[in-house]
């Protein structure tokens, strides 16, 4: 059995080197400039292979001891400081330091394992050499699986051994140097025998072995409440009374022994049946182009084209309406975002006036001041003058003097990137094999129709993003020139203009995506680069909006002609399908 | 018209794909590309169809050998049709027929939209549905179609018949065959029954050179033989 067990380690461990060493060779490759220069025989050099099978070794022992020593050194560091503050402050009465040191020793890894990591249990995921040995290579997947528990599990134990000799030095009772070990492999049993259990569970009902998120997010609430409640319970000097500690422990030894039966009882097929449902290709993903396409396959098939829309303008308002979910969504969200906040600050104003002036006064000033609004004047209220406030005045200067901030907001809520591999990945990418596709003309006469879509699409956004600085300047104190509030919109538009061309014109005059929707181009990341740190230095530079607006209306004029000059003259060479 | 192409060479870093293409191919033929995998068929298609950049040479029309004027190659000679059909799935067939018809301004259509999906045998109930629900054999169908309503001077088709079923197959190669008037067709494939069987010559695409085979030779028996031999050798050779 033991020797059987060393078999297939040994083999997993050589297989998870070579697609390490592979993966990495790979990787170098697909690397922009350094790729060209490797040769393909690194893939066979022997040298290299040792050479990474050594680090994959120091990899191991270093997860082995650095990585358990830390996580387990880190609660008996915690446990050791905490008792001293309790026998100091005389929290506790009639227990020794050694004990209290035990008793909080064990009840932070109890913690630590229910909720953190230790009971999470990823012998079910199916990795690369998984997926070869029990799929390709017919390997036995409950003795793979077992020879990695065990692997693991002995790895745990030797790790948590090696750091409790912390713990005995500085004070630790002997029985908590020998029993956290042990209580970490009956916490890993149970985690196993749950997993087990909820496989067979949905194997009766026929469903698929898929592990569930839901325990991941279970975890993570757990992780989050475990924090806060650890900080009250210390903070108070509360600590569990040892029999009941003692309890706990033996119902978790108990729960492990159960754990481990249900490990033991289960046969090959759930094993297998469990990889297969949960292959990861995690490797596969890290290294290679991973298949971004799925993402843009949500077409909706629903309605049609309506009114007298022909040609290139027929397909880009099909392309709209069935990928509008995708399109449009995200720019959708976030005005609706955009707008709440501007309602929730409005109605804590509205409700803090009406608790202080009353609802007759309240209602005064809210139609004064709506009016006052919409009539392009400032808040005004005979009872809250505006004041001379400094954060006032700080955002005054902001939402007046540094709109070329918006970009920030814009670039968050702008999806123009989104929407240029959506139209690679299903429209172009089928129809530039059609010649009709490549003229210049109908190449420009695509553009145009999609900038002015993309501009559209873009409208909440910059209006909710408008508005919000106008609120600002409102409750400031008004416009401080006849038309600041239709101004700052407008900056916002252009801005929003720039984003929409910039991205598509990158679109057309690199076509950077491959099949898979992956931006392969070196010059289209080197520009895009470029255009982003020339914008995130603009954004610092303070310019009054009544300059600014001018200004920016005049550059984006010329840089959207320059643009589609540039595409006019280039797309018929640049757009084309990636080979 | 001809259609010539001349010292064509396309090198993939140190790899030579194309190494000194020649040739010249006639109006109303259908040529049989026969080329073993990754010969580099669809890489001259690429080159052809201004999708890749070829190192050298040139290619153009000609209205005959004797003929000065070369006449450049504009997308819209060029009907190229893929090996593995890529269509927009966003739309329905008919969508993209109208559409297709609506941007082809110069095009007068001859039949109504139903008669075109009639000519090339698309399933009714096919029609209002969406394209990224058609099966290989229909998309590759609406692929044919379009380039057919285009009419463009020159058809390539990459390995049109791959993996489509006996009927559908048997279809196409009417399609090709009912069109090859006016045109010049070259076929890609490397199914050597099938170039025999559609194909009006044979030329083979080895070791980055194009060479004709003597279409006399097309019944023979021991033609077959001869064909594999030279792919073999060729395979030697490099």
């Amino acid at each position: 059995m033991i020797n059987e067990y060393k078999d297939i380690l040994f083999k997993v461990i050589h297989l998870r080197s070579i697609i390490g060493y592979n993966s990495l060779v790979f990787a170098l490759k697909k690397t922009p400039v350094i790729g060209n220069l490797i040769p393909d025989k690194l893939y066979s050099t022997t040298f290299l292979k040792v050479i990474y099978w050594i680090f994959h070794v120091i990899v191991e022992v270093f997860k082995l001891f650095i990585g358990k020593i830390f996580g387990l050194g880190m609660i008996y560091l915690a446990a050791f400081l905490l008792s001293d503050q309790y026998i100091e402050h005389e929290m506790v009465q009639g227990v020794s330091r050694s004990a209290m040191y035990g008793n909080l020793g064990l009840f932070i890894f109890l913690l630590y394992a229910f909720c953190g990591i230790l009971i999470r249990v990823p012998y079910f995921n199916c990795t690369t050499e998984k997926e070869y040995l029990v799929f390709m290579l017919r390997m036995d997947a409950k003795k793979l699986n077992e020879t990695l528990i065990w692997y693991d599990l002995a790895k745990l134990f030797i790790g948590y051994i090696m750091a409790g000799i912390f713990a005995v030095i500085t004070g630790a009772p002997f029985w908590l140097w020998l029993g956290i070990p042990v209580l970490a492999l009956a916490v890993k049993f149970l985690g196993i025998g749950l997993q087990i259990l909820s496989f067979r569970f949905k194997s009766r009902l026929h469903k698929s072995l898929k592990i569930s998120a839901v325990a991941y997010l279970i975890r993570l609430a757990l992780v989050l409440l475990a924090g806060p409640f650890f900080i009250v319970f210390v903070a108070n000097g509360y600590f569990i009374p040892m029999p009941q500690m003692v309890i706990i422990t033996v119902l978790t030894v108990i729960a492990g022994i159960w754990g481990l039966t249900m490990f033991l009882k289960t046969d090959s097929n759930l094993h297998r049946r469990a990889l297969h449902d949960n292959i990861s290709k995690t490797e596969v993903k890290a290294t290679s182009q991973y298949d971004n396409t799925k993402s843009f396959k949500k077409i909706k098939a629903k309605g049609t084209v309506k009114g007298d829309k022909k040609g290139f303008e027929y397909l880009n308002a099909l392309f709209v309406k069935r990928h509008w979910t995708m399109l449009c969504m995200k720019p959708v969200i976030f005005t609706i975002i955009v707008a709440a906040v501007m309602i929730l600050l409005s109605g804590e104003f509205i409700y803090g006036y009406y608790s202080r002036y009353g609802a007759d006064n309240c209602w005064n000033m809210v139609i004064t001041n709506i009016i006052n609004f919409f009539t392009f004047r400032g808040f005004s209220d005979p009872l809250l003058p505006v004041g001379n406030d400094p954060a006032f005045e700080f955002f005054r200067y902001v939402a007046q003097s540094h709109l070329l901030a918006l970009m920030i907001p814009l670039s968050i809520s702008d999806n123009s990137f989104k929407n240029t591999q959506a139209m690679f990945i299903n429209c172009d990418n089928s129809l530039m094999t059609f010649s009709f596709f490549k003229q210049r003309e109908k190449i420009i006469k695509l553009f145009d129709i999609r900038l002015k879509q993309l501009i559209k699409i873009n409208i909440g956004p910059v209006v909710s993003l408008g508005l919000f600085a106008d609120l600002i300047l409102f409750v400031t104190g008004g416009q401080s020139y006849p038309g600041e509030y239709l101004v700052t919109i407008l900056v916002g538009f252009m801005l929003s203009i720039l984003t929409s061309v910039t991205w598509l014109a990158l679109y057309y005059l690199f076509q950077p995506f491959t099949t898979s929707v992956v931006a392969k181009s070196g010059a289209y990341r080197i520009t895009s680069i470029i255009i982003y740190s020339v914008a995130s230095i603009l954004v610092w530079v303070p310019l009054v909006s009544y300059i600014l607006a001018p200004v920016l209306l005049v550059f984006t004029a010329g840089y959207v002609f320059f643009l589609r000059n540039r595409v006019y003259k280039l797309a018929p060479k640049t757009w084309k399908i990636k080979s | 018209m001809e259609f010539v192409i001349s010292h064509l060479v396309k090198n993939y870093g140190s790899k030579q794909v194309l190494k000194d293409v020649d040739f010249v191919f006639e109006e109303g033929k259908i040529y049989g590309l026969l080329g073993r995998n990754g010969s580099g068929k669809t890489t001259f298609f690429n080159c052809v169809n201004g999708d890749i950049d070829y190192n050298s040479g040139a290619f153009y029309f000609r209205e005959n050998k004797d003929s000065e004027e070369k006449v450049i190659l504009q997308p819209e000679d060029i009907g190229y049709m893929v090996s593995t059909p890529t269509v927009p799935e966003f739309m329905t067939g008919r969508e993209f027929l109208k559409f297709f018809l609506e941007v082809h301004e110069d095009i007068k259509p001859d039949k109504t939209i139903d008669e075109y999906f009639d000519y090339m045998v698309v399933p009714e109930d096919d029609r209002d549905r969406l394209l990224k629900d058609y099966s290989h054999g229909t998309k590759n169908k609406m692929q044919m179609l379009l380039n057919i309503i285009a009419s463009p001077k020159l058809m390539l088709l990459d390995e049109p018949l791959t993996s489509l079923d006996v009927i559908i197959a048997e279809e196409m190669k009417n399609v090709i065959r009912s069109q090859k008037q006016g045109k010049i067709t070259i076929f890609s494939t490397h199914l050597l029954d099938v170039a025999v069987d559609l194909c009006d010559e044979i030329v083979l695409l080895h070791n980055g050179r194009l060479e004709p085979i003597d279409k006399n030779d097309l019944g023979d028996a021991a033609f077959k033989d001869k064909i594999i031999n030279a792919l073999r050798d060729a395979d030697n050779d490099q």
